[in-house]
């Protein structure tokens, strides 16, 4: 397999996307009110349903493997959960109670819950009600003072990450009675009733905090922030902070326990790790190719003039970057190996492109070369 | 169309104040009369620093403990006038501007934007060699930091 594979399944932005348990579907919004699923088919892929019950752009979505279903979230204030019943993908609306957008939606590892974040200064995490036959909802409000932009959950099922316009990442307790079993405790804290605050992190930049993570084991914190810094955090600890020249990222994943994955305005992926205990960034994943500039005839001069209006002085110069996307990185999102040793992960951002990256094929070509 | 004009957050009562995204971004407040008085003292400092010629440590010494707060407008321009004397009688290299920290080198952005803001009073051919030499060092992170963060200078 070649280090990366690239789609452009859209000529706009993605806005989300979410893969399938077996990888053969992709589910995407194209920059408006619809989702659309794409499957498979040798190198392509092909537009199988296009789920358009939203009345307003879809601003996240999230598949739960094991279960099949889909959660969409957008910003007509709704969410819903889709099933597939004989070939046709179902909505059932959830009880949200909230009078602003939908930001973001995450599955809870077991898939019997998800959270929504929203510009309400809340988040709604969702269960289903079995007396009722319906997804309803409980409001995570206390210490949230602005819109909450993105979350994760912990593998315990229980804890959740916050981040949020008010410049902080947060650790809050999402446990419901009656839908979770009480959870052994953690490093973040041993009991935790609903909307208890078990942590409140702030990079002091003064940021929107657009990306939180919990590291695979849950012991750990990472987030990114619009002051272009990202923070990782260990319970009990100190901050660690790490202040970029770049520009800001939108989304982080963790590859392992010792490894971070950012993305966003810049248009690449890096890899932050962890040596000797301490964090810092380690390289860019997107190599990036060196532009051919090869010399311009006459010729060419007057064809980029007739076709495309471009007036070319000495070259062949284009607005094209040299990295893979071609503007901002909005998602990231894990593809293959498991939590603990990511091989894969996907990318899709403003320009349309869905890009899947093999890690270990890229770091084999980064070794090759060093020597 | 009017409704358009009406400020729906004025309704809000729980609406989110500057004030208060001052204090969310880390923001301790400060006495304005102290601030102002510790200003004073490191103007002293600063200048027996430049009439020494130790133009670098004239600059830390200059942009450290900025007198962040709400109310400190007295300290801040009077801080202003002293981090704009040190870089307009020091010559603008990449070598002084990485021997600073991160944190310094974001502080030093933060003066330079706030004496471009006043074109009147600080010479701005000189601020730009000074943001051209930073932004080689620190990279366009640096400026974003700037913008991003309310604890102004």
């Amino acid at each position: 397999m070649s280090p990366t594979e690239v789609y452009q399944l859209n000529l706009g932005p993605i806005t989300a996307h979410a893969f399938n348990k077996d990888r053969t579907q992709v589910a995407i919004c194209p920059n408006n009110n619809e989702v659309q699923i794409y499957t498979k088919a040798g190198k392509d892929w092909n537009l199988r349903y296009t789920l358009a019950e939203h009345d307003k752009l879809v601003t996240s979505i999230d598949w739960a493997p094991e279960s099949n279903r889909l959660v969409t979230s957008s910003q007509d204030r709704n969410t819903y959960v889709w099933n597939l019943e004989a070939d046709v993908w179902k909505p059932t609306l959830v009880l949200l109670r909230i009078n602003r957008a939908a930001t973001f939606v995450r599955w809870s590892p077991l898939e019997n819950k998800f959270a929504v974040a929203s510009g309400a200064r809340v988040i709604a995490v969702c269960y289903f009600d079995e007396e009722h036959n319906w997804w309803t909802s409980k409001h995570l409000k206390k210490p949230i003072r602005s819109s909450v932009l993105s979350l994760d959950w912990h593998p315990n099922n229980t804890l959740l990450a916050a981040g949020s316009a008010d410049f902080k990442a947060r650790v809050i307790s999402a446990f419901i009675k009656g839908v979770d079993k009480k959870p052994p405790p953690t490093a973040w804290g041993e009991k935790f009733p609903f909307n208890t605050v078990l942590g409140e992190f702030s990079n002091g930049g003064g940021g929107w905090i657009h990306s939180v993570a919990f590291s695979p084991s849950g012991e750990a914190l990472a987030f990114a922030g619009h002051d272009s810094e990202i923070s990782i955090v260990y319970p009990g600890g100190a901050i660690q902070s790490i202040r970029l020249t770049s520009l800001p990222y939108l989304s982080l994943i963790w590859a392992s326990e010792e490894k971070i994955i950012a993305a966003g305005h810049d248009c690449v992926p890096v890899l932050f790790e962890k040596i000797n205990e301490k964090w810092k960034l380690s390289r860019t994943i997107d190599a990036g190719k060196k532009k051919v500039v090869g010399e311009s005839t006459a010729f060419d001069r007057f064809r980029d003039w007739d076709s495309k209006g471009i007036s070319s002085r000495g070259g062949n110069e284009d607005s094209e970057l040299n990295t893979i996307h071609q503007n901002t990185i909005t998602s990231i999102r894990y593809y293959a190996g498991t939590r603990e040793n990511v091989t894969h992960f996907s990318t899709s951002g403003l320009d349309g492109k869905l890009v899947i990256w093999d890690l270990e094929s890229l770091e084999s070509q980064f070794r090759n070369l060093k020597v | 169309m009017s409704f358009r004009s009406i400020d729906i957050d004025a309704l809000d009562e729980d609406i989110l104040v500057q004030d208060e995204l001052f204090v969310l971004s880390d923001g301790l407040e400060v006495d304005p009369e102290t601030a102002l008085s510790n200003v004073k003292t490191k103007e002293v400092e600063v200048r027996n620093c430049l009439t020494r010629g130790d133009t670098s440590n004239a600059l830390i010494k200059a942009i450290e403990t900025p007198p962040y707060g709400l109310h400190t407008s007295k300290a801040k321009n009077q801080n202003t006038k002293i981090v704009m004397d040190v870089l307009i009688s020091t010559k603008a290299t990449v070598g002084l501007v990485k021997s600073l920290s991160t944190e310094q080198q974001d502080i030093l952005m933060k003066y330079i934007y706030r004496g471009m803001a006043s074109p009147n009073l600080y010479n701005s051919a000189v601020l730009l060699s000074w943001h051209e030499k930073l932004t080689e060092a620190a990279g366009v992170g640096c400026i974003i930091r700037v913008i991003t963060d309310r604890k102004t200078v």
